[in-house]
């Protein structure tokens, strides 16, 4: 086991070695620069100069060694689009209200998903099974920006119950939630009907029914338990996911999260804050990915405990 | 009192192709102390019929008809889910073909019996983890101790069968039913699981109903045979009697094309065609397509299920 | 005048395969080695069946799957039909591929079920380019024909089909190259009892026309006896008794066979009787003591019937 974790720790190393080599290379191949823009244009000598003083007329490989020799000490510059702080002072100011509005709405959405998920595979091909699929499906087929929308129409402008942007109050983030728990709801109702269906059709069941083992039992301590496995490697990968903020999301509930600032740094060539954004999220999925496998391998017996005697 | 009493089962499920007709008319009883055996070929019907008396098909898509389903005299038809619980595990047990996967992967093979023994009897954990220990020990495995903390994955086929053998006995059953219990296992293992298995039903005194396409598992194990074919009851009576003379012209070809009867390398009398589309079957008696002595009537109406001598029955229109 | 020695169909020469099983719960890398199968002499004349007979684990399904180099031999060396095939290369194994062919026990999944029927039977000769596709198709369709299929059934897929059709299609496929030597692997160990007497009849009929060798491999003693004229006695990767199959049954020397042909259930009610079933240590104790060059030796106690012994 040991063995396993740090051969999959080096290959994290690599995998954010390659990234930000790729990642680096394709930024700078977009055309133009941060001073290219035509709300305030300046000259070319004017332009030159900035650039110059940002770093950006040394070679790109000097470019890189230095953002990474920075990186590797938790400097990542000072973003363009906001010179008055650091990239990390900027993250510490945005990603707090993303990760309060999207972990929360993983946390609601995927329990919320499970029990869906187990109806519709208990009274499979019954009107319970077709609600929740369908339901399961427009969470996840209709854009997550038109759920807002609507969310803000029905809450907001019609009942008026909830307010229908801001920040300060936790009563204005109950909508936002709302929207970032579509997904997950819908993605964890359709894993657990499948993967309950899958253990339900299992022989071992049939034989837990033969020795009179109460159906209930057999559902929530059996049927549950191995059905579940599956569903732990999603979890994390979904949580990091949603909780580094959704643009559009973000963007109709008028919350200061660290979604906008993913498309504007592309837009602005903000490269600091564009490489922090994709080094972190780069990390932090390969810790998730990492963390999901050593779970499951705790969790199922298989894996676990070793093979004949 | 019969432990078992079915009484004209009918079962079928509805398919794409058409309705599969698993199970026509079927009559059975077995009496306490006896021993059966349900012989057939893939398609005859022989383990539906035992999960259907067990009530462990799913309904639907599974429908199942019958004048009488008793066991150990409770309707297994009326029953409502509770009863059904209580009934399986307790007054009928089943062991099932492949061991590999009757068990839950994720749980140890001590939690899975003393689960059994804990929904039927009034044990505290230890006392039903003792007396796991125990069966285990009575079904010949010498290490229970380690066994009952182990994961299913961890022993072997031969070991998960006796496993199962003890859990299902672990509620004293009246009734036994063992559904190809040896086929996925090799030769030697399968002669003692069918040694431990007549032992165990002559010391616990239970009904024992064993499922076979196996005639040497039927001549090594049961009293009393019954042959089916294409969801319906061909022939029944004391097994040495359908060994030494069969009457159905089914039971005759089967005996005749076993091979390892007779030494030397040779051809076996076979039975030509293939067995019946369940979904289609023949009109009238199952067999007759693929019969050397059927008649024109034999194509066209099912022949009943009647007695041949005191203790034997055959469904043949040549018999009558 | 000295008759020539026939060349055997198949001959195996201390055919040894080890496995190498990377071991849990150490730092390092390490393997256990497993001697799947140990010094296996076999030979399987031209024109004959040869039972190779074994329980799980006994090494006979990888003794078959070495001898058709599907698993390559950790040493010894294989011959078909004279020739030396341990250590060819893919391009020169190629057109040797048509001695030597195999039908496994899952007909299921051994058809593709993409193809039709008339396709899988026609794609060896498809593969080794022998005939325009019209020929490979009749060819195909008369060899369903031989094994009992009509020829109607070329357009079918494996799916329609039931257990013994499969299998009656997957020996089509191994035979319509007419190789000499054809390894079955517990070909009918999936069927039902009148399908395996179907089988059995078709494997004999084909054996006697086409003149071919088979290597029947099986745990089924019963089947072993009505189809084959050797008998190879297989236990923990080594051959623990061979002779010819009568005498096997009649006059079976080594504890192991012995165990094995007890176990086998009986054919009528009044022969049941108790068993004594013995341990492998109790096996290994009651291994006959002959004199022999050394230990775990096959030694001949009988023209033609050989058993493993031990010093005494």
């Amino acid at each position: 086991m040991i063995r396993y974790i740090l051969g999959r720790l080096i290959s994290v190393a690599l995998t954010f070695t390659v990234v930000s080599v790729i990642v680096f290379l394709m930024m700078h191949a977009v055309p133009g620069g941060p001073f290219d823009g035509n709300d305030m244009p300046v000259n070319d000598a004017v332009k030159a100069k900035l650039n110059a003083s940002l770093g950006l007329d040394r070679p790109l490989h000097i470019q890189y060694f230095k953002y990474m020799w920075g990186v590797l000490h938790f400097d990542f510059g000072i973003p363009f689009q906001s010179p008055g702080e650091t990239v990390l002072q900027l993250l510490a100011r945005a990603w707090p209200p993303s990760l309060i509005l999207g972990g929360s709405g993983v946390l609601i959405g995927a329990p919320l998903g499970i029990l869906l998920g187990i109806a519709a595979a208990l009274r499979r091909n019954t009107w319970v099974d077709y609600l929740a699929s369908a339901f399961a499906t427009l969470g996840l087929t209709v854009p997550v920006f038109v759920i807002s929308m609507m969310l803000i129409m029905v809450f907001a402008v019609w009942l008026g119950w909830l307010p229908a942007s801001g920040w300060d109050r936790p009563y204005s983030w109950i909508l936002p939630i709302a929207a970032y728990a579509a997904i997950p709801m819908a993605t964890y109702a359709r894993y657990t009907r499948s993967a309950m269906l899958d253990v339900l059709n299992k022989p071992f069941v049939t034989v837990l029914r033969a020795k009179g083992i109460s159906e209930r039992r057999i559902i929530f301590q059996h049927v549950l338990r191995n059905a579940a496995l599956p569903m732990i490697t999603v979890f994390l990968p979904m949580f990091i996911g949603t909780a580094t903020g959704s643009i559009f999301v973000e963007a109709m509930f008028r919350v200061p999260g660290l979604g906008a600032y993913f498309v504007s740094s592309i837009n602005l060539r903000d490269y600091p804050l564009e490489m922090a954004l994709i080094l972190m999220i780069t990390f932090m999925f390969c810790i998730a990915y990492l963390i999901s496998d050593i779970v499951y391998a705790l969790v199922n017996p298989r894996i676990r405990v070793g093979g004949r005697q | 009192m019969p432990l078992v009493d079915i009484e004209n089962l009918t079962v079928s499920f509805p398919q794409h192709e058409g309705v599969v007709q698993a199970v026509r008319g079927m009559t059975l009883r077995l009496n306490p102390g006896e021993s059966l055996g349900i012989v057939g070929e893939s398609g005859s019907g022989k383990s539906v019929t035992c999960m259907a008396v067990m009530r462990l098909l799913r309904q639907p898509p599974a429908r199942i008809s019958a004048d009488k389903l008793e066991l150990g005299g409770i309707d297994m038809l009326r029953a409502s889910p509770r009863q059904l619980a209580a009934t399986r595990g307790r007054v009928a047990a089943m062991v099932f073909q492949d061991p590999m996967t009757a068990f839950d992967p994720v749980f140890t093979i001590g939690h899975q019996i003393t689960e059994t023994i804990r929904a039927h009897r009034d044990l505290s954990k230890s006392q039903a983890w003792s007396e796991a220990a125990a069966l285990l020990t009575r079904v010949e495995i010498k290490l229970p101790g380690q066994v009952l903390v182990s994961y299913p994955h961890q022993l072997s086929g031969g070991m998960l069968q006796r496993a199962m053998i003890a859990m299902a006995l672990s509620c004293r059953p009246q009734i036994l039913f063992a559904d190809e219990p040896t086929t996925a296992l090799d030769v030697t293992i399968q002669a003692q699981i069918l040694a431990l298995i007549k032992d165990l039903q002559a010391e616990f005194g239970m009904g024992l109903i064993m499922v076979t396409h196996d005639l040497g598992v039927v001549a090594e194990t049961v009293d009393r045979v019954v042959v089916m074919y294409g969801g319906r009851v061909m022939e029944e009576g004391p097994v040495q009697e359908i060994f030494d003379t069969p009457a159905h012209p089914y039971t005759k070809a089967l005996m005749g094309s076993i091979p390892g009867r007779l030494p030397g390398k040779q051809r076996l009398v076979e039975i030509p065609g293939a067995s019946p589309n369940p979904a289609d079957p023949p009109t009238g008696c199952p067999f007759h397509p693929r019969c050397t002595v059927a008649d024109a009537r034999c194509g066209t109406d099912a022949p009943a299920f009647a007695a041949i001598t005191a203790n034997r029955a055959a469904a043949c229109w040549r018999l009558q | 005048m000295n008759q020539p020695v026939p060349i055997p169909a198949l001959e195996l020469r201390s055919l040894s395969k080890t496995f190498y099983l990377p071991r849990r719960g150490s730092f390092l890398p390490r393997t256990t080695a497993h001697h799947a199968v140990t010094d296996v002499n076999l030979i399987l004349p031209q024109n004959a069946i040869l039972g190779l007979v074994g329980e799980s684990g006994s090494g006979k399904t990888t003794t078959g799957m070495m001898a058709l180099r599907l698993v390559q031999p950790t040493s010894g060396q294989i011959h078909v039909d004279g020739t030396d095939i341990t250590h060819l290369d893919h391009v020169a194994l190629k057109p040797l591929r048509r001695k030597m062919q195999v039908v496994f026990q899952d007909s299921y999944s051994a058809l593709d079920p993409m193809m039709t029927l008339s396709q899988i039977v026609a794609e060896p000769l498809h593969i080794h380019a022998q005939g325009t596709p019209a020929e490979q198709i009749e060819s195909a369709l008369a060899m369903m024909e031989r094994t009992g299929l009509h020829r109607s059934y070329g357009s079918r897929y494996p799916h329609e089909l039931s257990g013994g059709q499969r299998q009656r299609v997957a020996i089509a496929r191994a035979l319509i190259l007419r190789p000499s030597v054809l390894v079955a692997d517990e070909p009918t160990s999936a069927l039902d009892v009148s399908v395996k007497a179907q089988i059995i009849n078709l494997l004999l009929d084909l054996q006697a026309e086409m003149g071919l060798s088979i290597l029947f491999i099986s745990h089924d003693l019963s089947v072993v006896r009505s189809l084959t004229d050797t008998v190879a006695v297989m236990w923990g990767g080594r051959i623990v008794e061979q002779a010819a199959t009568e005498t096997i049954f009649a006059d079976a020397r080594h504890p192991y066979t012995r165990g094995l042909l007890d176990a086998i259930p009986v054919l009528n009610p009044r022969d049941r009787r108790q068993r004594q079933f013995l341990t492998r240590e109790q096996i290994q104790s009651q291994i006959p003591r002959i004199c022999g060059p050394k230990t775990g030796q096959l030694v001949q106690v009988a023209p033609g019937h050989l058993v493993e012994a031990v010093q005494p």
